[in-house]
């Protein structure tokens, strides 16, 4: 059973109550791609850190390749400030 | 969890506004490699000043990592890193055992779970910024705020490359029509309408 002790403010003794890590994991499985297909199911723990790594690692992968697109589309030519002004009006 | 929508649109105007300034300032004479590295660099130091240091970690460990580092600083910097992370793992070992993931693990608490969720937060540790330091509450936060900010910023960062692919497109069309015009170029069946 869990104890419910509230976390203690002395640094290095943190009561942490499981129900504050097992909601941690669970927003943090609500976050990853796969959630939208389990819904409701509550992965284990270690899923949920295997898949975390995954994604995150998924998504530096991305940035790395969308930089190297960009240097190729820079190859050509400076961005000019024009272009700029473009760009950033598409998010505003 | 950080608020939905709006800090997100925040975020990103805030790291396009960087990330522009600091793409019109790479040259096209850079090489591929160099200019590739250059963006890169750039986009991680606009993703940690757009989300702020304020409430996360990672955005100052980018930073620190990221100032005017040559390989030697760098070196020093992950010395020091490693050194820190061997006195902290000393004394998580040492601490109060209450570690969630030793004590427990979900599902059922076999010996072979344990170490599986413990072998996966050393792996999660080493790819957040400054992941090495931090007690589990903090990583699980970290990792929640890091995957948010990274997926937002991959986003922006398609954005600006096919806003780039258009834009070069058309100049080319722009440019190549403008030849044909001048009676420069011979006409090599492109059929476009001059704009």
């Amino acid at each position: 059973m869990s104890s419910r002790r509230s976390r203690s403010r002395q640094s290095g003794s943190s009561r942490i109550t499981d129900e504050q890590i097992s909601d941690l994991v669970s927003k943090l499985q609500d976050l990853l791609p796969e959630a939208r297909l389990r819904s409701n199911d509550r992965m284990p723990s270690s899923r949920v850190l295997q898949e975390t790594c995954d994604y995150i690692r998924n998504l530096h992968r991305e940035v790395d390749d969308l930089s190297e697109r960009l240097s190729e589309l820079l190859a050509t030519s400076d961005m000019s400030s024009a272009q700029a002004a473009i760009i950033r009006s598409l998010l505003m | 969890m950080r608020g939905p929508c709006n800090n997100t649109m925040a975020f990103k105007r805030g790291f396009l506004g960087s990330l522009l300034v600091s793409l019109q300032s790479s040259k096209a004479t850079m090489s591929l490699e160099e200019r590739k590295r250059a963006i890169k660099s750039s986009a991680d130091v606009a993703m940690a000043t757009a989300r702020g240091v304020a409430g996360a970690r990672w955005p100052q460990a980018i930073l620190s990592s990221s100032s005017s580092s040559p390989s030697k600083m760098q070196a020093k910097v992950k010395r020091c890193k490693n050194i820190v992370r061997r006195c902290c793992h000393k004394r998580r070992r040492d601490g109060n055992g209450t570690s969630f993931f030793a004590r427990t693990a979900l599902n059922r608490s076999t010996e072979v779970a344990r170490r599986l969720v413990k072998k996966r937060t050393k792996v999660l540790r080493r790819m957040i910024p400054g992941g090495e330091l931090l007690d589990e509450i903090s990583l699980l936060h970290e990792a929640m705020d890091y995957v948010v900010h990274l997926h937002a910023e991959v986003d922006v960062l398609r954005l600006v490359s096919k806003a780039l692919q258009r834009s070069n497109a058309s100049s080319e069309r722009f440019a190549s029509t403008a030849q044909l015009k001048e009676g420069t170029v011979q006409v090599s069946g492109e059929s476009e309408n001059p704009c």
